[in-house]
């Protein structure tokens, strides 16, 4: 009889500092040779499922565990983690925080010199993962310069070269460009296809069901709600929790209400266009060092009602291009004007009542006490009165969901929750223009498709401008997309055409959506973009 | 993600013509070698010698100014201070020769400020100077000589054991990663208008107002080491004796610097046993001032 990869058996887990169990009685098989694709909203236990699978529960962290796991029929529990690694390999969520070699060769390789295996063996595995997974050509290079697929294909590689049974992903593409993404899952596929089981955890589910996973896990409130296969998640969930295809939510959402019109950027559309741009970018250049040139001749204009999405592959300087208009970074030539002041003549906060930029990293900003002296930060040092901060911040947390976590202290928060924590520091200070990275990188879609839905319909912005890798999110909010290639500006119009344009798309690394196929087919009746719930009762 | 400093392979290095390890190990002998004297003609060699290394480094000025000055100015800076206050300087000299005295036109609370410029002190000074500079010339260089795929061999290759050897190759990485987490919370926290050059109150006010600073880029590191722990626990480290997976071999001139730079240690050491290398001042100078 064939011995089953993994069982888990009534597995709950309880932090020790928390109360309420983060997975409760947890029960399932995984088959050889499949995808198990696990969602859930952020906080439904996903990733203590893993870390429980892969060890690091209870060995690392700590608290009140019960229920069996079983690795091809042997109980783990008293099993070394070194044991445990060779059986499981994880991929963390965040390549960058798994990855500890400079050099790929090394990266790879670590796990086995680790386990004192003879110099000729190694370099025999990482060669055979570099292979499999197409990267041979990035053995030499240093792992910091790396594209971010290219790094989630080096943490994987020195994952297979442990040659494991069951490799478990943990948010792979959070922060992918969708050929990148792609990439990533395709390899996957092969895995799961040469036997292995493979579990992957994924807000960006309609991406992974590109794979075709043989099974879908969906958890919420640490508990499984649905386990089997693909078509029947789509009749169990809420189109409105989980992303599924376009087609699907414009059937399902026919029997529903239509949903309320998004009124974008009210406070702009009252005020009417603006003589001059509110920011304005005249051939900007600039290079973090003498040699290379990071951004050439960027010339653009950002005027009031503008919400423009800027879309390109990772690497290709879209950050840095933003980081120019709060003055971060000050051009090496041409200029950046901010409601008309050059931002070399400005500080930063000086910019900053101007324009509210939100990092793409929540761990790099939080330290206050509570969430509430978080928000009131960025009004204080902008001189806001004691009564209006009070309201802003208010109005903050209510536009992120967060009102209830007022008085926690925002870096015990989830990393999703985190990071609404980030978005509403800025909202708070009510600037006139928004600036987003990645606002949604690892973050369930019903929570950002509420804040988004939010955040464009606050009176107080003149205009909005968010980076992405979803271009969901382009067509469903965008009135205008930028493209971002090597430093270049590659286009710059209408979503409608700048997305039709599929050749384009795949020169940026792009890929079509469902959502995009379905409203460019549409696109004669409805004359603009719309989010597939719209689009089923036209 | 750990970053490294900028390494890059330069032709025609004297530095990087060496094994890492040989260059470790020169550079031990050369430091402690440099902290046997206080007297400057002792000191000039060593000075002579840092520089000479610095000046066939390959490294080019604009890579190097930005630390190269702060570190000059540091060094300035406290040699400065040594010579006006003449802190520091009584431990190694017990009397001094007055050049001249400045009295200043006031007083505070009935003390009168006054300045001596005296032989020994000036002296000091120009050893500590050469002393500081010779060493902080040579450490300047190690980031940017030493290939950071080679750190945890280099370690382990001078007798660390795996574990203590992996610890350093991460520590020398987590500085410049430290700085890039700094700089990154820097800017988040300018574009929330916080202006660190414009905090005021008293001191314990003033180290308050550097919280949205310090506790970010402390979590932030505190968060990256558990995930760089969890990711060595993912791949099984320190389970027990690891392989290397790169190999260094010692040629001919790698014994030569060995060779050379215990030897400088070994004649240090029985220079300064011997009595030789203290503080020194020229006779001549001492009898212009008696």
């Amino acid at each position: 009889m064939m011995e089953i990869p993994l069982v888990v058996e009534n597995l709950s887990f309880r932090y020790r500092d928390r109360q309420g169990a983060a997975i409760h009685n947890i029960s399932f098989e995984a088959k050889a040779g499949e995808v198990l694709l696990i969602a859930g909203a952020s906080g439904c236990g996903k990733t203590t499922l893993i870390r429980a699978i892969n060890g690091l529960i209870p060995r690392s962290y700590k608290g009140e565990m019960s229920g069996k796991i079983l690795v091809f029929n042997e109980e783990v529990k008293d099993w070394k983690l070194s044991q445990i690694s060779q059986k499981i390999g994880t991929v963390l969520q965040d390549p960058e925080r798994q990855i500890l070699g400079t050099k790929v060769v090394n990266e790879v390789a670590f796990g086995l010199e680790n386990l004192g295996m003879p110099r000729e063996e190694i370099y025999k595995r990482v060669d055979e993962a570099l292979e499999f997974l197409k990267i041979s050509h990035l053995r030499q290079r240093e792992t910091f310069n790396l594209s971010g697929g290219e790094k989630q294909k080096v943490a994987l590689a020195g994952i297979l070269a442990l040659r494991p049974s069951i490799v478990l992903l943990d948010e792979p593409l959070a922060s992918l460009d969708p050929a990148s993404a792609q990439d990533t899952l395709d390899a996957v596929r092969t895995l799961a296809d040469q036997g292995l089981s493979v579990f992957i955890v994924e807000h960006r589910v309609e991406d992974v069901l590109r794979i075709h996973p043989e099974r879908v896990m969906f958890m919420s409130e640490g508990e499984i709600r649905y386990l089997g296969n693909i078509a029947g998640l789509s009749k169990v969930v809420n189109y409105r929790e989980v992303k599924i295809s376009a087609e699907e939510i414009e059937e399902r959402a026919k029997q529903d209400p239509a949903p309320a019109e998004i009124h974008v950027l009210p406070g702009a559309a009252s005020k009417g266009p603006e003589a001059e741009a509110l920011v304005k970018f005249e051939d900007v250049a600039f290079g973090y060092d003498l040699e290379h040139e990071v951004l050439h001749g960027i010339n653009l204009e950002i005027n009031r009602g503008d919400v423009i999405a800027v879309l390109g592959p990772n690497g290709a300087g879209k950050t840095t291009f933003v980081k120019h208009a709060i003055g971060l970074l000050k051009p090496k030539s041409g200029r950046v004007l901010v409601d008309g002041h050059d931002t070399r003549e400005a500080s930063v906060a000086q910019i900053a009542q101007m324009l509210g930029y939100v990092f793409q990293s929540p761990s790099h900003m939080l330290f206050a006490p509570t969430v509430r002296e978080e928000l009131a930060f960025g009004p204080t040092n902008l001189k806001h009165s004691k009564e209006q901060i009070e309201q802003e911040v208010k109005e903050a947390l209510r536009i992120v969901n967060l009102s209830e976590k007022e008085n926690d202290p925002p870096l015990a928060l989830s990393f999703g929750q985190q990071k609404r924590v980030s978005i509403a520091a800025i909202l708070a200070m009510r600037s006139r223009i928004l600036v987003m990275d990645e606002p949604t990188a690892g973050q369930d879609y019903q929570n950002y498709m509420n804040f988004m839905d939010s955040i464009l319909q606050m009176p107080a912005f003149e205009a909005i401008l968010f980076i992405t890798h979803d271009v969901d999110l382009a067509v469903i909010y965008a009135n205008r997309v930028l493209m971002v290639n090597d430093g270049k500006l590659v286009a710059d119009g209408k979503p409608q055409d700048v997305l039709r344009d599929f050749d384009r798309l795949k020169a940026n690394r792009l890929i079509p959506t469902s959502l995009l196929a379905l409203n460019l087919k549409r696109f004669s009746a409805t004359g603009r973009f719309m989010r597939a719930e719209a689009l089923a009762h036209v | 993600m750990l970053v490294a400093w900028r390494y890059r392979k330069r032709e025609n290095s004297f530095i990087q013509s060496f094994d890492p390890r040989a260059w470790v190990i020169f550079y031990a002998c050369f430091l402690f070698s440099t902290l046997t004297f206080w007297d400057v003609r002792f000191l000039i060699p060593f000075f002579i010698i840092a520089t000479y290394v610095l000046l066939t480094s390959g490294v080019k000025w604009h890579e190097i100014r930005r630390a190269f000055l702060f570190i000059v100015g540091f060094v300035f800076f406290f040699a400065i201070l040594t010579f006006l206050t003449g802190r520091g300087g009584t431990e190694v000299y017990k009397e001094e020769h007055l050049i001249r005295e400045f009295r200043a036109s006031f007083s505070i609370l009935g003390w009168t400020p006054v300045l001596k410029v005296t032989v020994e002190r000036a002296f000091f000074a120009v050893s500590q100077l050469a002393r500081i500079s010779s060493i902080a010339i040579m450490t300047i260089l190690i980031p940017y000589s030493l290939n950071p795929a080679l750190y945890g061999i280099t370690f382990k290759g001078v007798g660390l054991p795996d574990k203590f050897a992996y610890a350093m190759d991460l520590t020398m990485r987590f500085i410049p990663t430290f700085g890039r987490d700094f700089q990154l919370t820097m800017d988040a926290q300018r574009a929330r208008g916080y202006e660190l050059d414009k905090i005021s109150g008293g001191i314990i006010e003033q180290v308050r107002k550097l919280g949205p600073i310090f506790v970010p880029v402390t979590i932030h590191a505190i968060i990256s080491s558990e995930d760089i722990i969890d990711a060595m626990d993912l791949r099984a480290f320190g389970v027990g004796p690891r392989t290397w997976l790169d190999v260094l071999t010692y040629q001919f001139r790698d014994r030569v610097l060995i060779g050379f730079g215990v030897f400088i240690l070994a004649v240090s050491i029985f220079v300064g046993v011997m009595g030789y290398g203290a503080f020194w001042v020229p006779d001549a100078l001492i009898q212009l001032f008696p």
